[in-house]
């Protein structure tokens, strides 16, 4: 059956064209899908080798008056038979400028099962803390070094400040940027004396923490991948809407190509080649041209991540602090997934066209109004379908409507899906019945009349372009709206927030002193201090009820006050604003959002929260929106929080008496003094403004690779569109002849050519208008509710309304453009030996 | 080699039933060439269809060199035209994107039985020898025609079916493109049953019949 696959596959000799849609469609739809899942994959390396690092998943102490641990803490504690081991963290420069970590460690007493203490000979460990030492890293840490990775061991590079490192040792499971050293060495390499970072415990060795430290658990920290798990989803979720859009071009791509094969298939069944046979002729030739696709696409995505992962890596370590590499670090598994996905997706779109094709009578094949009948048929179940998918959307929205909130993340993404699905499934549908009724009104007019017949004779063929189009759109509109309002609550919340003109963060031994003296100044018209402690929510009450938990929580400490109080926002309170406020003061706490939805606590409940005397009970007055924290935060006045939970000092908001003269002056004033004071760095003191530019810069950046992949999806969809004309455009001139013929001229008839497909490019907009609503709304009350543990409030931006549809004329247009000035520029003898030769 | 017995065949139309076939009986030897006429829609090309095995009939028999294609799987009727037949059609049916030699090969190799010494021939007495890298798009109607003779003939059928070989060309073509292909049926052997409404396409074959109302007369 050779000859037989040959001859089907001469077909792309003679229309490469079509060809190169189809591996278009399968290159674009792999690369975003293999692009994001090999970032995915590569983050879940980095949180993997985090995790089976020593500074994860043990206690921590520190000295409960703030000041630095050195040397000799750990010395008497292990005096005291306790079981701590010191770690010592800092960063240097290389010497071409990278920043890398340096962990110093004793590996004698570092605690039992971490991947470094269980990992070598008892060789290997002298080695590592007898001269001339060693310095592990990861074989990607190499590269920042400026050495290859087979070339690195052995050698001892240079730092920026003249140290030498101890000769390298590859160690794969270290995390990125990280290097491991004996702490002697380290304290060398940072010019640290007798510093000492941390001192670690293993989890639950200590009962208590040693009188005059603080003991941080281990469970108060929570797993990186636990908590980037929902950014991932979203990503994977955007790569499946790239894939999908992708595979429409794949599907319009192959239904062209069996529609004008269906000659070749009929003489080729008159000449013997059984029906079943040339089924699966095409589907090996599905797989050939799958694979070839899938290859490209996945070494496009490799390529994609490399270029997306730095920022990437960027916003996970703003928003949840999780450290990942930003050298590609992917499994066996990626690469078969990647190609199992495309060719799966390839299957599932090419798998509609290859049942039509064995369905169709020998004696119909080569009839194309038996492919039309088929098209009917296919309207037919489309609109069964988008039914279905409807009613599902529905069962999903009441399903989610009777949950709690911030429960049904998968089912949130399922009630978008199906909606974006049933909206695809009737676009085509709902555009023929509009083009026939139209049709009908415009029977005075006939070249309208023609061009609203001729736009349906091509709706087969544009169909899937569109369906593309409307989902690209819709998602465009959706995510832009979300991420729009998303920024305008952001920014509100941080004005809010932020209310202090200046903040600054001194030493804990200094903190007291510094805000008696700071009270005396002209300059401060009042202070806000602020502080901070771990701890574990351990039991709620409500009403009669108890529920007993073990959730790690921060608590944070503020003054409430003449400038805070007005404008701090609540979401809920127990008895209005004001009286919030007041039992704020008197020792009842605010808890942020996350933590009211994710553990279903609601103002007037208890709160049993441990501490170091003993366990604490606070009500809740009110809740509190917390935007960007990935954690459960409880809130109480400063002074309550410092004396019933023995709660660091933090920060001290500084409200200025005057605006005259400018803020700048006046901090500046204010850092000298400080400096002659108490020697503090001109870094301690912080404009307000400078914090607001950093979390606004964090929060463009979080976002950037949406947007990035929500451009890139809509401009896959563009190409569906563009490729579905050329595609069609020497058929479509044969058509426009005769009308040439009858006396219309080119211009009008390339003019004809654009409107039709603006015209249906525009339907296509609108229909993306409310679509993209309801995206927005579900994202805002549904997903990210339950990805992110905060609810935004619904905007509706009409400028971005306006965009979507000027981006669905204007794609529509550039499509048309190509083929309508191909027509214009035909001579016109041409187009009727075109006609001719049909 | 082909033989038709009570054949009834009859499609649905929105109007009822429309019956094309009723009761058909024909016979048609070995290396006998035979023309069958009749008025356009009388049945002639069901009838071709029914004897290459692309349709079943509703009642009777229709048997090919011995094997009554309702007895075959479509797999099997299948195999029968790529080994067995060759068909000829009005409009060509050639592959638009293979060249005229692999064209011309295409239905030989299929059947797993190439000859090149006749196909080389076959290129030759077609006419078709300085045309062999072209494609059928850039050949005239009576080229195409004579290569879609040479097509079925390639593998040395036992039976031809044509289905109104000249009706797409002019007089003086389409006597040129019959005399070579009876030339070249005579040359194989094959048994010919062509369909036309000619009778002076008809008039050099060994027997002619007239189809009427859906039966021989």
């Amino acid at each position: 059956m050779l000859t037989a696959l040959l001859t089907l596959l001469s077909h792309y000799r003679r229309h490469p064209g079509q060809l190169a849609m189809l591996l278009l469609g399968l290159w674009v739809a792999g690369a975003l899908w293999s692009g994001v899942q090999a970032i995915n994959a590569s983050a879940r390396d980095s949180y993997d080798r985090a995790e089976a690092l020593f500074t994860t998943g043990l206690d921590r102490l520190e000295r409960r008056d703030g000041e630095p641990l050195v040397r000799a803490d750990f010395v008497s504690l292990r005096r005291q038979g306790l079981p701590v081991s010191p770690l010592l963290e800092g960063t240097v420069v290389t010497s071409r400028g990278e920043r890398l970590t340096v962990i110093g460690i004793d590996p004698l007493t570092l605690p039992g099962d971490s991947a470094f203490a269980t990992g070598g000979s008892r060789g290997e460990l002298t080695a590592f803390f007898t001269p001339p030492w060693q310095t592990r890293l990861a074989p990607d840490t190499a590269p920042r070094l400026g050495l290859e990775r087979q070339a690195a061991p052995g050698t001892e590079p240079s730092l920026a400040n003249g140290h030498r490192l101890p000769p390298l040792v590859l160690a794969p499971a270290l995390p990125p940027d990280t290097l491991v050293v004996d702490i002697a060495v380290a304290a060398r390499l940072l010019e640290r004396g007798t510093a000492v970072s941390r001192l670690v415990a293993a989890a639950g060795a200590l009962e208590t923490a040693p009188e005059g430290y603080r003991l941080g658990r281990a469970d108060t920290l929570v797993d990186p991948g636990e908590l980037t798990a929902s950014f991932h989803l979203n990503l994977s979720a955007m790569a499946l809407l790239a894939l999908i859009v992708g595979l429409f071009i794949v599907q319009a791509a192959l239904g062209l190509a069996l529609e004008q094969r269906l000659g070749l298939l009929r003489t080729l069944r008159a000449l013997g080649v059984p029906g079943r046979t040339l089924v699966a002729l095409l589907a090996l030739e599905l797989v050939l041209l799958g694979v070839i696709g899938a290859l490209a696409g996945i070494a496009s995505g490799v390529w994609l991540a490399r270029a997306l992962l730095p920022d990437v890596a960027a916003t996970l370590q703003s928003l949840y602090g999780a450290a990942v590499g930003t050298q590609l670090r992917l499994p066996w598994h990626y690469w078969l997934g990647g190609l199992g996905v495309t060719l799966g997706g390839l299957f599932v779109a090419g798998s509609g066209i290859l049942w039509r094709a064995a369905r169709l009578g020998v004696l119909g094949l080569g009839q194309a109004q038996a492919w039309r009948a088929g098209f009917q048929r296919q309207l037919r179940g489309q609109a069964i379908a988008g039914t279905l998918a409807a009613l599902l959307a529905l069962a999903m929205w009441a399903w989610l409507a009777a949950q709690p909130a911030g429960e049904g993340l998968v089912a949130g993404f399922v009630l978008v899906g199906a909606m974006m699905l049933a909206c695809a499934l009737w676009l085509s549908p709902l555009l023929a019945a509009g083009l026939s009724g139209l049709g009908r009104l415009a029977r005075r007019r006939p070249l309208t009349q023609w061009a609203l017949a001729d736009l349906q004779l091509q709706l087969p063929r544009l169909s899937l372009a569109m369906m593309a189009l409307l989902i690209a759109l819709s998602a465009n509109l959706g995510v832009g709206s979300m991420v729009g309002g998303f920024r305008l609550t952001f920014l509100d919340w941080l004005d809010q927030r932020l209310t202090a003109d200046l903040y600054l963060r001194p030493p804990a031994g200094q903190f007291d002193a510094v805000q008696a003296w700071l009270v005396e100044r002209d300059e401060v018209a009042e202070l806000l201090p602020t502080a901070d402690a771990e701890s574990t929510l351990l039991e709620v009450q409500a009403g009669g009820d108890q529920r007993s938990l073990e959730v790690p929580v921060t608590l944070f400490g503020i003054t409430p006050g003449a400038r805070l109080t007005p404008t701090w926002p609540l979401l809920e309170t127990r008895a209005g604003r004001d009286a919030a406020w007041r039992a704020l003061e008197e020792g009842e706490a605010f808890i942020n959002e996350q933590l009211a939805l994710g553990r279903g606590i609601a103002p007037g409940d208890r709160l049993v929260l441990r501490s170091p005397g003993g366990h604490q009970r606070v009500t809740v007055a009110a809740i509190y929106p917390d935007y960007g924290n990935p954690r459960g935060e409880v809130l109480l006045a400063t002074a309550a929080l410092r004396e019933r939970f023995a709660a660091a000092p933090g920060s001290l908001g500084i409200v200025l008496a005057d605006t005259d003269p400018p803020r700048e002056r006046q901090a500046e004033t204010l850092s000298r003094a400080l400096a002659a004071r108490f020697a503090l760095g001109r870094e301690a003191l912080r404009d307000q403004r400078e914090i607001k530019a950093l979390s606004t810069e964090i929060f463009e950046r979080t976002f950037a690779i949406t947007r990035a992949l929500n451009a890139l999806t809509l401009a896959v969809a563009a190409l569906a569109l563009l490729a579905s004309l050329l595609a069609q455009a020497r058929e479509r001139r044969r058509r426009l002849a005769p009308l040439w013929a009858l006396g219309v001229t080119r211009g009008r008839l390339a003019g004809i050519q654009l409107t039709q497909l603006g015209g249906a490019a525009l339907a296509t907009g609108l229909a993306a208008v409310p679509l993209g609503i309801a995206i927005t709304a579900c994202l805002v009350a549904v997903i990210n509710v339950a990805a992110f543990g905060w609810r935004l409030p619904l905007h509706v931006f009409p400028a971005e309304i306006a965009l979507t549809l000027a981006t669905a004329l204007g794609v529509a247009l550039l499509a048309a453009a190509l083929p309508a000035l191909t027509l214009w520029r035909t001579p016109p003898r041409t187009l009727l030996a075109e006609e001719e030769a049909t | 080699m082909l033989e038709f017995r009570q054949v009834h065949k009859a499609y649905a139309t929105p109007l009822g039933p429309l019956e094309v076939l009723t009761g058909v009986n024909l016979t048609l030897a070995a290396g006998e060439s035979l023309a069958l006429m009749g008025e356009s829609g009388c049945g002639k090309s069901t009838l071709l269809h029914l004897a290459a095995g692309l349709d079943l009939p509703d009642r009777g028999e229709v048997r090919v060199a011995g094997r009554a294609i309702s007895s075959l799987g479509e797999a099997g009727r299948a195999r029968l035209r790529r080994e067995t037949l060759g068909l000829v059609f009005q409009q060509f049916h050639l592959v638009p994107s293979l060249t005229v030699l692999d064209n011309l090969r295409l239905q030989a190799r299929l059947a797993g039985r190439e000859d090149r010494a006749w196909s080389a021939e076959l290129v030759e007495r077609l006419g078709l020898a300085g045309l062999a890298r072209r494609y059928p798009e850039q050949l005239s109607g009576g080229q195409q025609q004579r290569l879609a003779i040479g097509r079925a003939l390639a593998p040395r059928p036992a039976l031809l079916l044509a289905d109104e070989p000249t009706g797409n060309l002019d007089e003086s073509t389409a006597d040129e493109v019959l005399d070579l292909l009876l030339a070249l049926v005579r040359d194989t052997g094959s048994a010919l049953l062509m369909v036309t409404h000619s009778p002076r396409v008809a008039a050099p074959l060994d027997r002619c019949l007239q189809l009427s109302h859906g039966r021989i007369g």
